[in-house]
């Protein structure tokens, strides 16, 4: 009989335990036994209550940091939602170029069929990048990280708009993380998923992005040349990237 | 004071409106709580009141990013969870510092239990305490959190890792670790108790 692991039964204590563990202890004397006395040891660590606080201790810490604070002033409330604005419409707009480039893409496929066909036992090519999309995407968090490596980790007002313009990013980061993967373009791919990791922690920052966060997300942005590994990519998705117009005219590069 | 009655969101969007007493309201109806998650992570009653005042700070400033469909107590518990979690881990730092007098102290602290006076359950009362608070000291800041918020505050594993910014997985793995460190330090209590 395999008897229960102490995580096991550390798990069964605080009730997220198996339907299988929970069995076994029924059964296994040993088992029982040990996991009585973990309850038991978890149980006298019952005593560590905090102190009481009054009713009016709110009023107290109320007081003790009223003064600290300056009030916002009501132009910022629609610059915030000014700025939430322009997020959604970015990612609108970034679902939509996506959209339409996938569509065109579809058609490219579908159109050179017989071609592709005629070709058969050479090497396949490898599955495409949107590139104006890819471009674009790029572009932008280019700018996103190069805001990011001068911002004013003190300034408070700068970190709305960085965490809304990740957490727009985010979406688009993913689609073109999945393409890149499709069409095996590895080094894209590893960038875009360092890339994805920052993105997400902009965006995702419990109590929003202090100076701390900043500081550790350029610390972590630098260490692994991020910023510079864009631009090359961006580089190479302008070079590859024929005339905006045809691109979206006749799908994208395959 | 502005209205007392408003929920948790009409006093934010009165806040951001330029209403600063409106952060009142939320400051009174949330602080206990926080003191109480404060206290048990810290183990201090004058670094959790430091807490609860540093992560109402903080939340009024990061205000803005607040999304409208969270809850606020929640949020804002968080960042006290952050904040306790940061206390300690610079309290450990300087301890760290001066490492050499880490054992005296402890010793100390016991010591101090055993000298006082009183009925022997009294004295066995504080004797096990004061082993507990040694216990609780010998963690590091992310396994002493997440045991907090998962043996005393009944949070569920998401929860914690959503709080201390770690993988459930992750939270899960500081529990026990936690527990078995917990558990080795206490094993002589078994004896006497």
């Amino acid at each position: 009989m395999k008897h229960l692991t102490e995580e096991e039964m550390i798990e069964g204590a605080y009730g997220e335990g198996t339907r299988d563990a929970g069995m076994h202890l029924q059964e296994c004397a040993a088992c029982s036994r040990s996991f009585a006395e973990l309850r038991s040891d978890l149980s006298d660590l019952d005593r560590m209550e905090p102190p009481e606080r009054a009713d009016a201790y709110g009023t107290h810490v109320w007081r003790a940091i009223e003064s600290s604070l300056t009030a916002y002033a009501p132009r910022r409330r629609t610059w915030f939602n000014i700025g939430l604005m322009r997020g959604l419409s970015y990612a609108a707009a970034c679902a939509l170029l996506v959209g339409g480039a996938f569509y065109a893409g579809m058609h490219w496929e579908h159109w050179t069929q017989k071609p592709a066909t005629a070709q058969i036992g050479q090497p396949k090519p490898k599955q495409p990048i949107v590139l104006v999309v890819l471009g674009d995407h790029l572009d932008r968090s280019e700018r996103l990280l190069v805001e990011l490596k001068h911002v004013d980790a003190e300034n408070e007002a700068m970190m709305p708009p960085l965490r809304d313009e990740a957490r727009s990013l985010l979406e688009a980061n993913h689609v073109c993380r999945k393409k890149a993967e499709e069409s095996g373009d590895t080094e894209l791919k590893s960038a875009l998923d360092r890339l994805d990791h920052l993105l997400t922690e902009m965006a995702n920052q419990p109590g929003g992005l202090d100076a701390a966060a900043i500081e550790r997300l350029k610390h972590e942005m630098n260490s692994d040349g991020l910023l510079f590994e864009v631009r090359v990519l961006r580089s190479r998705a302008r070079d590859r990237e024929p005339a905006r117009g045809s691109q979206l005219n006749g799908g994208a590069e395959l | 004071m502005g209205q007392m009655g408003r929920d948790d969101h009409e006093a934010i969007r009165a806040v951001l409106s330029g209403e600063k007493d409106a952060y009142g309201e939320l400051v009174m109806r949330h602080s206990r709580t926080l003191f109480r998650v404060a206290y048990r992570i810290t183990g201090n009653e004058a670094d959790a009141d430091e807490v609860v005042q540093d992560a109402f700070l903080r939340g009024y400033r990061s205000l803005e990013g607040f999304e409208s469909r969270s809850n606020f107590g929640t949020w804002i518990y968080r960042i006290a969870v952050r904040c306790a979690l940061d206390k300690v881990a610079g309290r450990k730092r300087q301890e760290e510092s001066r490492i050499g007098d880490e054992d005296d102290r402890e010793q100390c602290e016991i010591q101090v239990a055993d000298s006082t006076a009183g009925p022997d359950r009294l004295l066995l009362s504080r004797e096990i305490a004061a082993i507990q608070q040694a216990a609780m000291h010998s963690l590091t800041p992310t396994e002493r959190s997440a045991f907090v918020l998962r043996h005393m505050e009944d949070r569920t594993t998401e929860e914690i890792g959503a709080a201390l910014g770690i993988r459930p997985n992750a939270a899960k793995q500081a529990v026990f670790r936690a527990v078995q460190k917990l558990r080795r330090r206490l094993a002589p209590l078994r004896a006497t108790t």
